[in-house]
C-alpha cells in the first residue's frame, strides 16, 4: 500500500547563524538545512568556519544569534535538555579524544550504561558489534595509547555509535592520521553512509566528498558560498573562490 | 595526547625519580645515614638517647595521627575548593578563590593559632580536633590549588567528547577528568602530604603533644637540648624519606595506562 508521505522537516536546520571569537567573524549568518539520511560534506579553507559550524549543531560552540533547530528541538531553547539531545549527535574528533583511562570496550560501554541504563552484558555485547564492524574487535580489551591513530579514530566512531545516534558529525576525522592510515577509516565511514546514516562531514578529502557526498558545501570567510552535487560541484564550480580552492587542493 | 602530564608543585621533599634509583643516591644516603646514626644512639650512646626516645615515642603517633587526619580532611576540602576554582558558576569560583587568597596569603602559624583560640573560645573543642580543623583549613586551599592543575591539564578534547556522548557536566567531571586528574595530582599530593607531615610540628606549640612537643617536654625536664632535637630531628627525616618513597613507588604504579 503504498503512501505518499509527506516532505519530511529538515532533521537539522540551520538558519541565519552568526559566532563571533573576538574580532574575528566565524561564522556570518549562515543558514544550512539536512534532512534525514542525507550526506553533507563541508569543505572549505582553514579558518572558514566549517568546523565551528559542524560544533554548533550540538552546542560544543554557543552561536551568538540565529536558531539551530535539531530533530525538531531548538537547541538554545531553555526548555531543551541539550545533553539528552547530543545523545542523537555522535561527534567524532580530529583528535580521536577517546578517554585513555578506559580500555577500548569501556570507551563504547561508558555512555550506554551510564546514560541509557544498559546493562553490562548487553552493552558489553552491543560494543562488541561495533568493533567488529569497525574492525577491531581483536583490541577490545587493550588501552587506547597501545592503538595506531586509524585504529583509534575507528574506536571512536565506534564510541559515538555505542549511542545509536540519529546523526553522526565528522570534524576532520583523517586530518590528524598518517597518510597510510586515512583509507581504514574511510573505509568504515563510506560504509556507514552506505548504511543510511545522517552524517555531517568536515573534510579534506575530496575522494570521500566526491563518492559519498549527497551535497557539498563549500566554506570560506565564515559564510557558505557555494553548494551543490558533488557532480557540480567539482565538474563546474561557480564562484572563482570555489574554482581557486579546488585549484589548490585537486 | 597519550603522554604522561606532570605538573610541578613542590614544597616537600624531593621525590626521587626513576632515573635515580640507584644505590648511590642522595635518598639511600639521607635515609642510610639516619636510620644508622639512630640505631648508633640508642645502642651505643643509650645514656641519654635511650630515655629520650621513650618519651617521645608517643609523640610520633600523635604526629601521623594529626597529619593522616589532616590530609584526608585537607583533600576533601581541596577537591572542592578545586572544582569551585573551575567552576562557570561566578559566585562558586569567587568563593574558591578567595578562600584559597586568604588561606594563602595568612602564615600557617598565625593561622593555628587564630583557629585553635577561635574554636576552642567559641565551641570548646578539643585540642587535637583544633589542630586538625586548622591544618586541613590550611592546606586545602594549597590542595585545591593541587586539583585545580590537576584538572585543568586534562585535555580540552576529553571534555568535549564526554559533552558529545551525552554526559553532563558533572558527570563529566567524576566519571572522565578526575579519573585521570588524579594521576596527575598524585605526586603534588604525595608532596603536599610531606609538607604536611613536617609542618604538624608547629602544632607543638598549641596543647599537643606531637613529636616536637614531647621532646621540648623532655629536654626542659632534663637539659639535654643538644640530643633531643638531634633525635627528633633524626626521626622527622626517617619519616620523611620513608614517605617520598612510598609515593614515588605509588607514581610509578598508578601511571600504568600511559606507559602500555
Amino acid at each position: 500500500m503504498p503512501v505518499n508521505s509527506p516532505p519530511t522537516a529538515p532533521i537539522v536546520d540551520i538558519r541565519h547563524v552568526s559566532k563571533s571569537f573576538g574580532a574575528l567573524k566565524a561564522l556570518n549568518n549562515v543558514s544550512m538545512s539536512m534532512s534525514l539520511g542525507e550526506k553533507v560534506v563541508i569543505i572549505g579553507p582553514s579558518g572558514s568556519g566549517k568546523s565551528t559550524l559542524l560544533r554548533s549543531i550540538n552546542k560544543l560552540e554557543s552561536v551568538d544569534s540565529g536558531t539551530i533547530i535539531v530533530d525538531g528541538q531548538d537547541i538554545n531553547a531553555p526548555a531543551t535538555d541539550i545533553n539528552r539531545l547530543r545523545m542523537e549527535l555522535g561527534m567524532v574528533f580530529q583528535s580521536f579524544n577517546l578517554f585513555p583511562h578506559k580500555t577500548v570496550l569501556q570507551n563504547l560501554t561508558l555512555a550506554p550504561i551510564k546514560l541509557k541504563g544498559m546493562g553490562q552484558a548487553e552493552a558489553d555485547e552491543m560494543a562488541m558489534r561495533l568493533l567488529d564492524k569497525v574492525g577491531i574487535r581483536e583490541k577490545a580489551h587493550v588501552f587506547p595509547a597501545k592503538l595506531s591513530g586509524g585504529q583509534q579514530q575507528r574506536v571512536a566512531i565506534a564510541r559515538a555509535l555505542a549511542m545509536s545516534p540519529k546523526i553522526m558529525l565528522f570534524d576532520e576525522p583523517t586530518s590528524a592520521l598518517d597518510p597510510e592510515m586515512i583509507g581504514e577509516v574511510l573505509d568504515v565511514m563510506v560504509k556507514l553512509a552506505k548504511e543510511g546514516m545522517t552524517m555531517a562531514v568536515v573534510t579534506h578529502e575530496m575522494g570521500f566528498a566526491r563518492e559519498v557526498a549527497d551535497r557539498v558545501v563549500f566554506m570560506d570567510h565564515g559564510a557558505i558560498v557555494e553548494e551543490g552535487t558533488p557532480e557540480h560541484f567539482f565538474q563546474n564550480p561557480e564562484h572563482e573562490r570555489t574554482k581557486l580552492f579546488l585549484s589548490q587542493i585537486l | 595526547m597519550n603522554e604522561a602530564r606532570t605538573i610541578d608543585v613542590g614544597e616537600g621533599a624531593a621525590i626521587p625519580s626513576r632515573s635515580d634509583w640507584g644505590l648511590f643516591n642522595a635518598w639511600t644516603i639521607s635515609i642510610t645515614g639516619a636510620v644508622g646514626a639512630i640505631l648508633y644512639l640508642y645502642f651505643f650512646q643509650s645514656t641519654p638517647y635511650k630515655r629520650i626516645a621513650h618519651y617521645v615515642a608517643d609523640g610520633i603517633i600523635i604526629t601521623f595521627q594529626v597529619t593522616i587526619m589532616s590530609i584526608l580532611c585537607a583533600c576533601c576540602i581541596g577537591l572542592v575548593v578545586g572544582l569551585g576554582r573551575v567552576s562557570k558558576n561566578k559566585a562558586v569560583n569567587l568563593a574558591a578563590s578567595t578562600y584559597v587568597e586568604v588561606i594563602r596569603g595568612i602564615p600557617l602559624l598565625v593561622q593555628l593559632f587564630y583557629i585553635y583560640y577561635a574554636l576552642g573560645r567559641l565551641l570548646n573543642v578539643h585540642d587535637l580536633t583544633a589542630a586538625v580543623i586548622a591544618m586541613s583549613v590550611c592546606y586545602g586551599a594549597y590542595m585545591g590549588e593541587v586539583f585545580r592543575a590537576g584538572i585543568t591539564s586534562i585535555d580540552k578534547g576529553q571534555t568535549e567528547a564526554a559533552r558529545s556522548l551525552g554526559f553532563n557536566t558533572k558527570q563529566t567531571m567524576f566519571l572522565v577528568i578526575l579519573p585521570q586528574a588524579w594521576h596527575t595530582i598524585l605526586p603534588p599530593v604525595g608532596n603536599e602530604f610531606i609538607a604536611l607531615l613536617k609542618d604538624t610540628s608547629l602544632v607543638s606549640i598549641l596543647a599537643v603533644s606531637d613529636l616536637l612537643r614531647r621532646g621540648r617536654e623532655i629536654s626542659s625536664e632534663s637539659f639535654l637540648y643538644f640530643e633531643t632535637y638531634t633525635l627528633v630531628a633524626l626521626i622527622y627525616l626517617v619519616i620523611t624519606l620513608i614517605l617520598s618513597k612510598g609515593v614515588s613507588i605509588m607514581e610509578a604504579r598508578l601511571s600504568h595506562y600511559a606507559r602500555q
